[in-house]
């Protein structure tokens, strides 16, 4: 199959869909979920389907360890290729990898501006021409209500889409019935779209829901779920 | 000579400046001490103490062998040395091979730095089990704990604490034991004398706490301590006998610490190599049988079976060559036979000896496991040499093609000489250095893996070899390649008198699909019912190897390459080897520019580290360079950020970085790829190219 086929016939397309066409620059979005359930993964798809379509994308960790990012792109890379057995996938996954950078920030508790500022170096010193940025387990419960500000700001002056995973810090946090935990609540102003992710035993999928959109505070369940054994997003 | 399950060989490996030098020193002189005390006990019954004059005397010592054997309790250690840059990594892999477990130095102020990434890699990839020792304790900044968390963030090691310090940087005063349970302090006037007591009251709920993590992290891969702390009747022996499961599983680092400078440690270190540490019969090591297409075999270490020996390192020393090996099956005796499978050489052993610290002991055997040396054996370094009736190799034949070429000029006839010894002295040490004289220009021309690989050669010309040598500007190793398929139906025809030539070879060539390995060639037969009669395949085959041998573009060797013959015609007479391979050597000729060929260069990937405030030069550096951004991590005032760049665009980087960075940045690099090179450059490569060579013609 050839690439235009391929990013035609994604999961992805529909994904878009539920959100009216995407994200779009200058604003948040933001899946979230319990621990385990695959946000990464989930992060990773959007991120690679964005790759796919050459975009630039910069992941954003706070693990300390960037071998482990890069496989998760390698992993869904591969799945995604096997599947629709992409032609000449070597040399296609070469070339989307010069337009993917992943920053690590390993210090404990680095502030916002640090972060954002980084980011700022690399787009501008770099040349490195971002489209979106993907934050892999931001602390965005605890994060104050400025954080999160600055970070909006940002992603407009930048002219960019900004995903976030986020799970709760704290063990106590209540989940509602999308699986979205009461502290996000805070911000919820801020947020353009929320996603909540949630594993339904009986269908045995990953259930999203699309918590917020634009003003809607709608919940609806979208056209995608997770597969919880590729930990892709299907139809 | 010891029993093989009290042999270790380990390696000491380290970022520079972690201070690898001062911990081999004390190793030695810990080890050497404890045989010496041991010795004068046995004869008068005192113990002796150290004078200062002694003690100058034996810090004087420094590894600068190969492999340095010493003694710690009743266990044979050889320690060996690991080169530290990135740029020899041919030695680096090959001393790898030889030990069985490592001790990973790190400063407890610096941390995981980039060259412990690349060396862990490498590790990695030779499973070696390690320890890790802390070192450096006395600092200023000295955070243990933070650089056991970096060992698991960045290295994804499952880094354990053996240890805790008792105080820091000006007061380090020694470390507690997590499994004893008890503060040691090292005493006398160099640390030789071990005081064990109670953990100071102020640190007792921290040792608490660290032991219980520590017992939690352990009992992952052991099921029998797992047991026994759910029963409460944890030993000391269970800890241990799970420590050293763990550590040779690869499951588990266990971390200690000290300074090596403040005699701090060092003992409880050399306990834990011998007690983790595996021995040689606890490794798995494998050989290619060589007569059976290259399987791989697995050695056992029986002193009974025939021997299987490698040529790890070769040193010029004032009686001649000595060629250190390792005995990985059977055993060897003076006067042997043995062979080497490389060159088909048979020799017999002559002097066979062991590398002390400070002196070279005659031995008249060594046996599996062991390191020894080897004199005056005609080998270049990596060899195998077998018992005679086995046909072994140890490293796979498979040598990473160089990817710069440096042109030499030497100064006068006496430098030329010498440079002419240098060279052959280096290739028989080095695989990876390679050296020719250009046909075309008649210079002297040497290759390697790096920049600093060929200047580091150049220097050693200089010092060694006092050969003055003027060197060009390096030159990259570029490839060739074809981009597209095509066909190809070519016929050659001489007659010109005596028997004449026919051979006609039709079919494709097309490139190869890109994978992982990068293949260089491959030939498929699909000639049908006897067009080509079976004994003229070879040719053909022979015929595009050599086609690919030199390009036309840029006049360097194509890859990536399927050559396809599908039909063709002979002729009772006129047909032969030779017309066939002329044919396929034509028939290439003459397809090659059909099917578009390119260009492809080395990428290299390039690890540059330094202080967060200069990120964004480093960033910049590289853009400017056509260099692709792979990551970039962060961890407090230090960052470090990982790159593949064009080796064309790295020339005089260090002195780059050096300004941009005000000297705080450092950089490594090893080949990553070869990857297409854009048409611009490709263009100006090509009009450079036609252009020495017409002033080389008009010569």
């Amino acid at each position: 199959m050839e690439i235009q086929e391929l990013n035609a016939l994604s999961p992805l397309r529909a994904f878009d869909e539920s959100l009216d066409g995407g994200l779009g620059k200058g604003n948040l979005g933001v899946l979230v979920s319990r621990h385990g359930i695959g946000k990464t993964a989930c992060l990773v798809h959007l991120a690679t389907d964005k790759l796919f379509r050459n975009e630039h994308i910069i992941h954003v960790s706070f693990s300390g360890n960037v071998e482990h990012v890069i496989n998760w792109y390698k992993e869904v890379f591969r799945q995604i290729s096997e599947n629709r057995s992409l032609a000449d996938a070597a040399s296609i996954y070469n070339e989307i990898l010069a337009n993917r950078v992943v920053m690590n920030f390993s210090q404990e508790n680095v502030s916002i501006e640090k972060v954002l500022s980084s980011l700022e170096t690399l787009i501008r010193q770099g040349s490195f021409n971002a489209d979106a940025v993907m934050f892999d387990g931001y602390k965005l419960t605890v994060a104050t209500e400025d954080d999160v500000r600055k970070i909006k700001q940002f992603a407009m002056d930048m002219r960019l889409e900004v995903w976030f995973s986020v799970s709760p810090v704290r063990s106590d946090v209540q989940f509602d019935e999308n699986g979205v935990p009461s502290t996000i609540l805070r911000y919820e102003q801020l947020i353009d779209v929320l996603i909540g992710l949630k594993y339904n035993e009986a269908m045995d999928k990953v259930i999203m829901t699309l918590v917020k959109h634009g003003e809607s505070m709608d919940p609806k369940p979208m056209h995608v779920n997770l597969n919880p054994k590729t930990m892709l997003i299907s139809e | 000579m010891s029993e093989i399950t009290k042999m270790r060989n380990i390696g000491i490996s380290a970022h520079i400046d972690s201070g690898k030098t001062t911990l081999s020193e004390r190793i030695l002189f810990y080890s050497n001490r404890i045989h010496a005390i041991h010795e004068v006990r046995g004869k008068d019954g005192v113990g002796a103490t150290m004078d200062s004059m002694e003690l100058e005397r034996e810090r004087g010592i420094t590894i600068a062998s190969a492999a340095t054997n010493v003694t710690w309790k009743d266990y044979s250690i050889n320690v060996i040395d690991t080169p530290g840059h990135v740029d020899f990594t041919i030695e680096v892999e090959r001393s790898l091979r030889v030990l069985d477990g490592a001790v990973l130095v790190l400063c407890s102020v610096a941390g995981v730095q980039s060259q412990s990434i690349t060396v862990d890699r490498q590790m990695k990839r030779y499973r070696v089990p390690r320890i890790a020792f802390i070192n450096k304790c006395d600092r200023t900044g000295a955070n243990p704990v933070r650089v056991k968390n970096q060992l698991i963030e960045k290295l994804g090691l499952n880094a354990v604490l053996m240890q805790i310090p008792i105080g820091l940087e000006d007061h380090l005063e020694g470390v507690v034991d997590l499994i004893t349970m008890k503060a040691i302090y090292f005493d006398g006037p160099s640390g030789e004398i071990l005081r064990y007591a109670e953990i100071p009251e102020e640190l007792k709920a921290e040792a608490d706490a660290k032991r219980e993590e520590m017992l939690d992290a352990i009992s992952l891969s052991s099921d029998e301590l797992m047991e026994a702390i759910l029963e409460e009747r944890v030993t000391e022996d269970i800890i241990h006998r799970a420590v050293r499961k763990g550590t040779i599983a690869l499951e588990l680092v266990p971390v200690f610490m000290g300074s090596a400078y403040k005699n701090k440690g060092i003992q409880p270190l050399l306990d834990a190599v011998v007690g983790y540490l595996p021995n040689p019969t606890e490794v798995t090591n494998t050989a290619l049988d060589l007569d059976d297409e290259e399987r791989v075999v697995v050695l056992k270490s029986d002193e009974n079976l025939p021997a299987v020996i490698l040529g790890f390192k070769l040193e010029d020393g004032q009686y001649g060559q000595l060629t250190y090996i390792r005995i990985y099956q059977g055993k060897l005796k003076k006067g042997d036979e043995l062979i080497n499978t490389r060159s088909r050489k048979k020799f017999r052993v002559g002097r066979l000896v062991r590398m002390h610290s400070n002196a070279m002991e005659d031995i008249n055997e060594a046996v599996c496991g062991d390191i020894a040396a080897l004199f005056g054996v005609d080998c270049a370094s990596g060899d195998t040499f077998c018992h005679p009736s086995l046909n072994y190799s140890l490293t796979s034949m498979y040598v990473p093609k160089p990817v710069i070429s440096l042109a030499l000029s030497p100064a006068d006839k006496k430098s030329a000489d010498n440079m002419a010894k240098a060279l052959n002295r280096f290739t028989k040490e080095d695989p990876t250095f390679n050296t020719y004289v250009d046909a075309e220009s008649n210079q002297t021309i040497i290759q390697g893996m790096g920049e600093l690989h060929l200047e580091v050669y150049v220097e050693r010309m200089r010092r060694e070899y006092k050969a003055i040598v003027e060197t060009d500007k390096p030159e990259v190793a570029y490839r060739e390649a074809i981009s597209q398929r095509a066909d190809f139906n070519y016929t050659h025809r001489k007659q010109t008198g005596g028997s004449g030539q026919f051979a006609r070879i039709a079919g494709y060539i097309e490139p190869l699909e890109e994978t992982e390995e990068v293949k260089e060639y491959e030939f498929v037969n699909l000639i049908k019912g006897g067009v080509i009669p079976t004994d003229y395949i070879p040719s053909c085959d022979k015929g595009f190897q050599l086609a690919i041998k030199k390009g036309t573009q840029l006049g360097f060797p194509i890859v990536g390459v399927r050559a396809v013959i599908n039909d063709g015609a002979y002729h009772a007479v006129d047909s032969s080897d030779q017309a066939f391979q002329t044919a396929a050597l034509a028939a290439f000729r003459e397809t090659y520019d059909r099917a578009k060929p390119v260009i492809l260069e080395p990428i290299m990937k390039v690890v540059v580290e330094g202080p967060t405030e200069f990120q964004g030069n480093i960033f910049g550096s590289i853009n400017q360079r056509r260099g692709i951004i792979i990551s970039s991590t962060e961890d407090g005032l230090a960052c470090m950020v990982e790159a593949e760049v064009p080796l064309s665009e790295m020339f005089g980087y260090s002195t780059v970085l050096r300004s941009l960075t005000q000297g705080k940045a450092e950089f490594t690099m090893e080949l990553a790829k070869y990857s297409r090179v854009p048409t611009s450059i490709s263009e100006e490569l090509k009009k450079n190219y036609l252009e020495k060579r017409r002033q080389e013609q008009g010569k």
